[in-house]
């Protein structure tokens, strides 16, 4: 204040105490012509604006800019995020879920907003800014607590000192005075470059630390803050663990339990024989069964009448697979061997009762087994083949290995299979039962069986062109002994469990339910093949005729073909 | 300029047609500056030193239970199967909910033109601002590895090679409360700024100067600067106050779009919201009242203030009954026998003694207001704004361990019962909430001396023409 | 006052009466309503799809002026508990549409006579004895709920509901118009006294209101939300009607002088700030179910998620919300009042989709052709005709003014000015 005069004049103020008074004079200075004109008040004063002739804002404009940039910025991270560059299914929701996509928006339009609406402001003010002109009159400090302040700035064209000076006396100002600008030095001091100096390379110290760690090796081991359960014991099933008193890694399923949803009373469902009149023919062999499905710990849906026998009952010591199709190449009248599956598969005594032969109920009906081979289709074969799969039935394996073809073919015929097999599908069959036996069907049937069921799938085709000598052709299920009168429901659904002669079961890859389903299908399929028109719905007949049809001229087509190919390669030749 | 209205003046009084003062006594500018102002110059009382001391230490405690919690792991609390949602997420939307008064009353009462907010906005957002930090500190530390907590933040990892789950309410809430945090902040400091400069040119020291000088950007109190200011101040405020309708929105999607019974209705997100605007305005009166009187605010802070907000308790506390009561006929009328089982579970099961709770202390306490005299005597208005705070800590956990503690599955249920560290974790969490609140009525404006101004200006205008 | 002066006008300056031009059209506007129902009655009785539907349109269209009512109720009563100043000069404009509740209530009767007709099951399904059985519901459970949803607790339910907003209605608006006489201030302080238990009773009412005559009409489906959904409606198409009312009083030469550019802002705000509560509301309650996806609650927004309703929905998102929040969002707009005056009649069309997007698809799973459309226009159209002329007839045979003339607030609202 005391060289005013050298300094550059800044402006003149005057000093109001209250908006009354406030108000006309800054009117009152607008219409004086003054456009550098501003108040300096400790509130915002109502209806200033107009009095000073102050123009609107773009604020808005840029608060609406940030809140558009938001939810641009979200919607498109969210659908790229979750959408396109790392889908996954969680809860069932489509990749892109706007509903679930909208509250992220939201959040994010009002965060850019606001801070389109805090920084733009700060910024249409300039500010921050500490050093004011303004600030360089002590009388100024009340401009925060209880003074109004009108400024007209040296740089306003009508500006004069004294004109402005007496205006201003004439609008009751109790105080007129000039501000200067601040002519204290704008050098920044020393020591707050070297304070940053120092900063800046203490700041650079952990990054460093990081570079180097991240490009050396080190033979010691990473130090742990947390352990994040780097070293907890992760145990496989059949390891060892000193965590349970029982040693095992595991824990066993309880005995005597059923897991939830695993359990049908309904025994008949799982063995495809009915119980009811087993336990009264054959009491022990129903108990036997009962107590297998009870107790079995096993696999999928919990029952597994493959497991009645436990494996360590009798180890199985199959011979050697090779060697054995060998011996027995001749065809045999396959269906006289014993090949009733594991879940029957009994300690050695029972051979005979409980393995029946499978086809050995056909026995009495066709009298001599050999006339079943023409109908089978029956490729070589031979009943010691039985013992030869090591899955499933390790203890029928001595007898029936042990037994030549020959001795155990009378012997077995003459059995006669007793069981009494459910003659009927405990599905209630519909058109989803049929197509989902079907699916199940030709993923783990038709490899073997073809898809047709004419014992001509895939890997058979290529047994046959590998001539391998240990392949057994799986039977076709378009034979009359595979018809339900001859092979009842039940049986078919214990032979895909537990398997037979070279075919395993598949009890534990397909549940119960989808092999009923199978069952199902192959009766279906069965039935397809013998169909006649009239077994279809009336409006379906006239577009198999014409596909019949159609069938017709393409296969004559195709014959013709080839007969003409056949022709040219005659000629060639 | 002065207006001498009696100190005494019963202002809950109205006579239509007339509006009551807002600022009571012989109050001029100056003496608002220095009323508020003295706060912060004068050394500190003895009563604001002890209570630091009580809140500060309980703030360590809370501070080595997270260590103690991070070193043992997440087991040191009462969280076990069925209720994986124990005390942390009570005590988070407890806090979250307090945290709602401020914005609340910055924001939408700002937007209804209620001048009586002036005198108590900026202890309500300060309040705001320490509740979230309070609140974001429990699904920090919740999560197990709370270190590894910034893997929510969708930033490209080269480690993870994935990204946020953005289809997931947990991560709307870590947007939603983030943002409101960030905005709440940023509406506090903004309103803060000419205050800060009225304490910066108030200043003898020159360091006080100096730091305050830098915390008030060089605020001059230019007309221009502050038509761009209120523009900004309405702008956030319109942002405001559908994102306070948002965050607890959210917090209530977090369990109403999951199928636990109890948790899954459609009416969880106004209910909540009112929730947390009653549990916020009783949170406000509790501090408010007590700072009022230690700090001698009575001419600010007026009788007709404290009846306003108990007339807002009354009312969302009604609504928060309504929705109870809703929720209740709903299940009955739906039908649904898990839903059914969930709310006769929750009155009459083994938590019977927390849903009463609730029910007496927020749905029958706050008809206490209904009287006039339970409205403008302040230690009565303490005390049912305390029980206020305490049924709305019960309401959440009656939400969350009620509907945890007994689902669909009858053989998993189970009891909840809390460790030390979850009672040291609740008391440490108000011993922060205090500190921080504490430290603030030192060294902050506590009142916004330039809105009162103005509505002062507004009082002097009138009264010059009637 | 510097900057503005009050107007001193006479309590009976003629620019508070209803503009005769307006008041002519009361007689001709009911009687065309009675006839536009009846021929859309006889019309959907003989062409649209069923008598169910039918007469759901004939519930959309009393639906959609009943909630106008109900939302001009609650203004009044709201203005009142928040002792709000600056609403006072359209206050009446509401008083004028709440005061018709009485006589809407009549209208709901048919509705009510389908309960006891027949199978009663003509719109509310519930009604029907085997409705039960026929769906293969749980006997046990449904006899529970029975004893909520039968015609004769249903009917004394309606009446109560009836009953309690008509008392407030003619309270409050008895009151109001004794100050306009007498200009008592206690009349004021009686009625500001009384409005925090009569919001409790309105909310509780609409709330259950709600639940019975439009939840129900989807038996099994519940969603605690759906009274505050149509509360929500109701507000937001009340402020439209009284900014579209007032706009047209003014522009027949009613309080040209009284209410201001600033009253349009603020009315302005509201509804934009409504539209935004709706949308919240409506929001939040589809999220809820569409994110839980539980079949007893899913199958509702599922039925207005598919075919002619899904485009509905679509519609109601981008043209209930979107279109009028982003156009009403300039403060510039809301300052113009015939701006102000389009939006607000373009979001009372679009709570009519609202309501009927609501309503509809319980009774048909499309919208019944071109006869159904047809069916539900003249429906509509006939009872806004007989609404807009009851309420017209009313005023004027009542010689009621159109401004609260003595209230002791009017002064502030007519030097109201927005900051």
């Amino acid at each position: 204040m005391t060289d005013k005069s050298e300094s550059r004049l800044h402006g003149t103020y005057a000093e109001f105490d209250s908006v009354d008074k406030l108000l006309p004079a800054c009117r009152r200075v607008r219409d004086a012509g003054y456009t550098k004109i501003d108040a300096y008040t400790p509130f915002p004063v109502h209806g200033i604006d107009k009095a000073l002739g102050i123009k609107p804002t773009v604020l808005p404009w840029i608060a609406l800019g940030g809140g558009l940039t938001g939810t641009t910025i979200a919607v498109t991270m969210q659908i790229w995020m979750n959408g396109i560059d790392y889908p996954y299914i969680i809860s069932g929701k489509p990749f892109i879920s706007m509903p679930a996509f909208i509250p992220v928006s939201f959040e994010l339009t009002v965060l850019l907003a606001s801070f389109g609406a805090f920084f733009g402001m700060l910024a249409l003010n300039r500010l921050p800014r500490f050093s004011n002109p303004v600030f360089t009159d002590p009388r100024f400090d009340r401009a925060t607590d209880d003074r109004f302040f009108l400024y007209v700035e040296a740089t306003d064209p009508r500006y004069d000192k004294k004109g402005v000076a007496k205006l201003f006396g004439d609008l009751g100002s109790g105080h007129v005075d000039e501000i200067y600008e601040d002519t204290s030095s704008n050098v920044i001091p020393k020591p707050f470059f070297i304070l940053l100096g120092l900063l800046a390379l203490a700041a650079t110290i952990p990054p460093l630390i990081v570079a180097r760690m991240r490009v050396t090796n080190s033979d010691k081991p990473r130090y742990h803050v947390f352990y994040d359960m780097d070293f907890s014991p992760a145990k496989d099933a059949q390891q060892v663990s000193t965590l349970f008193a029982d040693g095992r890694a595991m824990r066993p399923d309880v005995p005597g339990t059923v897991a939830v949803g695993q359990y049908d009373e309904a025994m008949d469902f799982y063995t495809g024989i009915d119980m009811e009149k087993l336990s009264k023919i054959d009491a022990p062999r129903a108990n036997r069964l009962v107590r297998a499905l009870l107790n079995a710990p096993v696999a999928q849906d919990g029952e597994a009448p493959a497991a009645e026998e436990p494996a360590v009952e009798e180890p199985a010591k199959p011979e050697s697979p090779v060697e054995e199709p060998k011996e027995g190449q001749q065809p045999a009248a396959e269906q006289t061997t014993a090949e009733e599956p594991a879940a029957e598969s009994p300690p050695a005594e029972e051979t005979p009762a409980d393995a029946p032969a499978a086809e050995a109920t056909e026995a009495p009906s066709t009298d001599a087994p050999a006339a079943d081979v023409p109908a089978e289709e029956a490729k070589p074969e031979m009943p010691a083949e039985n013992a030869a799969v090591p899955t499933a039935e390790p203890a029928t394996k001595p007898e029936n290995a042990s037994a030549t073809p020959a001795a155990v073919a009378p012997a077995s015929a003459v059995v006669v299979d007793t069981t009494p097999w459910l003659t009927q599908n405990p599905v209630s069959i519909s058109s989803e039962v049929l197509s989902r036996g079907r699916e199940k069907f030709e993923i783990y049937c038709a490899v073997c069986h073809g898809n047709d069921g004419r014992g001509n799938g895939l890997v058979n085709r290529r047994a046959q062109r590998l001539l391998s000598t240990a392949w057994v052709q799986p039977s076709s299920m378009h034979q009359e002994t595979l018809y339900s009168e001859q092979y009842a429901d039940g049986k078919l659904f214990n032979t895909i469990s537990n398997g037979i002669r070279k075919m395993p079961g598949y009890a534990s890859q397909i549940k119960s339910h989808d092999r009923w389903a199978i069952v199902a299908y192959v009766r279906a399929l069965q039935a397809s093949q013998n169909a006649t028109l009239e077994d279809l719905p009336a409006d379906k007949r006239v577009e198999i005729k014409k596909q019949q049809e159609l069938v017709a001229k393409r296969l004559a087509e195709q014959a013709e073909q080839e007969r003409k190919k056949a022709e040219a390669a005659a000629k060639k030749s | 300029m002065s207006l001498a209205i009696p100190q005494g003046l019963d202002n809950t009084v109205e006579r239509p047609g007339e509006r009551a003062p807002l600022v009571l006594g012989d109050s001029t500018y100056h003496t608002i500056t220095e009323m508020v102002s003295q706060i912060a110059e004068r050394p500190p009382s003895k009563a604001w030193m002890i209570g630091f001391a009580v809140s500060a230490t309980l703030a360590s405690w809370f501070g080595c239970c997270i260590l103690y919690l991070f070193y043992m792991g997440v087991g040191v609390w009462g969280n076990m199967n069925p209720v994986f949602w124990g005390w942390p997420i009570v005590n988070f939307v407890f806090w979250v909910g307090i945290g709602h008064a401020g914005t609340l009353i910055s924001a939408i009462l700002f937007l209804f033109r209620q001048d009586w907010r002036t005198s108590i906005n900026r202890a309500a957002e300060a309040m705001t601002i320490f509740a979230v930090i309070c609140a974001a500190t429990f699904p920090g530390i919740h999560v197990g590895r709370a270190w590894l907590a910034f893997w929510l933040a969708p930033y490209p990892s080269l480690n993870l090679w994935m990204w946020p789950q953005f289809r997931s309410p947990l991560l709307w809430d870590v947007f939603a409360v983030s943002t409101y945090g960030t905005v709440s902040l940023l509406f506090w400091y903004m309103g803060m700024v000419p205050d800060l400069a009225t304490f910066r040119d108030r200043s003898k020291n020159k360091w006080r100067r100096m730091a305050y000088g830098v915390l008030s950007l060089g605020w001059s109190g230019s007309s221009r600067h502050w038509m761009r200011y209120e523009k900004a101040y309405a702008i956030l405020a319109a942002l405001a106050a559908p994102l306070v309708l948002s965050v607890h929105t959210i917090v209530s999607f977090d369990f109403a779009v999951s199928q636990v019974p109890g948790w899954h209705t459609t009416i969880f997100p106004p209910y909540f919201v009112a929730g947390a605007i009653f549990s916020g305005f009783a949170m406000v009166l509790t501090l408010m009242i007590p700072a009022r009187t230690i700090f001698s605010l009575e001419k600010l802070i007026t009788v007709r203030h404290l009846e306003n907000m108990c007339k807002i308790i009354l009312a969302t506390g009604t609504i928060v009954g309504l929705a109870y009561g809703t929720e209740f006929f709903i299940a009955w009328y739906g039908q649904v026998g898990e839903e059914k089982f969930a709310f006769v579970n929750r009155a009459f099961g083994p938590y019977w003694w927390a849903y009463w709770t609730m029910v007496s202390c927020n749905v029958v306490s706050p008809q206490l207001f209904w009287f006039k005299g339970n409205r403008t005597i302040p230690w009565r208005i303490v005390v049912i704004s305390i029980f206020v705070n305490i049924g709305m800590w019960f309401e959440r956990f009656v939400i969350v361990v009620t509907s945890l503690s007994r689902d669909y599955l009858p053989s998993a249920w189970g009891y909840f019962k809390p460790t030390w560290v979850d009672w040291s974790m609740l008391v440490g969490s108000f011993g922060l909430f205090f500190t921080l609140f504490l430290l603030f009525c030192r060294f902050m404006p506590v009142i916004n001396m330039a809105e009162v101004k103005a509505t002062l200006a507004g009082q002097l205008h009138h009264h010059g023409d009637h | 006052m510097t900057d503005h002066a009050i107007k001193s006008k006479s309590a009976d300056d003629p620019s508070y009466q209803l503009p005769e031009s307006l008041g002519a059209l009361a007689v001709p506007m009911a009687i065309g309503g009675v006839v536009l129902l009846v021929v859309g009655v006889l019309l959907g009785m003989s062409a649209a799809p069923s008598a169910r539907f039918t007469m759901s349109a004939y519930l959309t269209a009393f639906t959609y002026c009943l909630t106008i009512s109900l939302g001009c109720l609650f203004f009044v009563i709201i203005q009142h508990l928040c002792r709000a100043g600056w609403s006072v000069v359209v206050r009446r404009v509401a008083e004028m549409m709440m005061i018709a509740i009485p006589a809407l209530a009549i209208m709901y009767l048919p509705i009510l006579f389908t309960l006891w007709v027949g199978e009663g099951d003509t719109v509310y399904k519930w009604s029907n004895s085997q409705y039960a059985a026929e769906r293969g519901i749980d006997l046990a459970s449904w006899a529970e709920k029975s004893r909520y949803l039968n015609p004769g607790w249903f009917t004394i339910r309606s009446l109560i509901y009836v009953a309690v907003w008509s008392g407030l209605a003619i309270y409050y608006f008895k009151l109001s118009r004794r100050q306009d006489e007498t200009g008592e201030v206690t009349l004021t302080e009686r009625m500001q006294a009384r409005s925090g238990p009569a919001v409790m009773l309105f909310s509780l009412c609409t709330s259950f209101a709600a639940f019975d005559w439009i939840m129900s009409l989807a038996p099994m489906w519940f969603s605690t939300m759906f009274g505050v959904y149509i509360f929500a409606g109701s507000v937001l198409s009340a402020h439209c009607a009284i900014a579209a009312v007032t706009f047209i009083l003014q522009s027949r030469g009613a309080i040209r002088d009284e209410v201001t550019v600033e009253h349009y802002h603020d009315l302005g705000k509201y509804i934009n700030g409504f539209t935004l509560f709706w949308t919240y509301i409506s929001f939040s309650q589809f999220m809820l179910i569409w994110y839980a996806n539980i079949p007893e609650e899913t199958e509702w927004i599922y039925a207005r998620m598919v075919g002619t309703w899904g485009k509905l929905g679509l519609v109601l998102i981008f043209l209930h919300w979107m279109l009028p929040f982003l156009g009403m969002m300039s403060r510039h707009v809301r300052r113009n009042p015939a701006l102000v005056f389009g939006w607000s009649v373009y979001l009372l069309v679009m709570h009519f989709i609202d309501i009927y997007w609501i309503i509809m698809p319980e009774a048909e799973s499309s919208v019944g052709g071109a006869m159904g459309i047809v069916t539900s226009l003249l429906l509509t159209a006939g009872m806004i005709g007989l609404y807009c002329g009851g309420v017209l007839w009313f005023t004027r045979t009542n010689n009621v003014k159109v401004l609260a003339v003595r209230d002791p607030r009017l002064p502030e609202s007519l030097a109201f000015e927005n900051i």
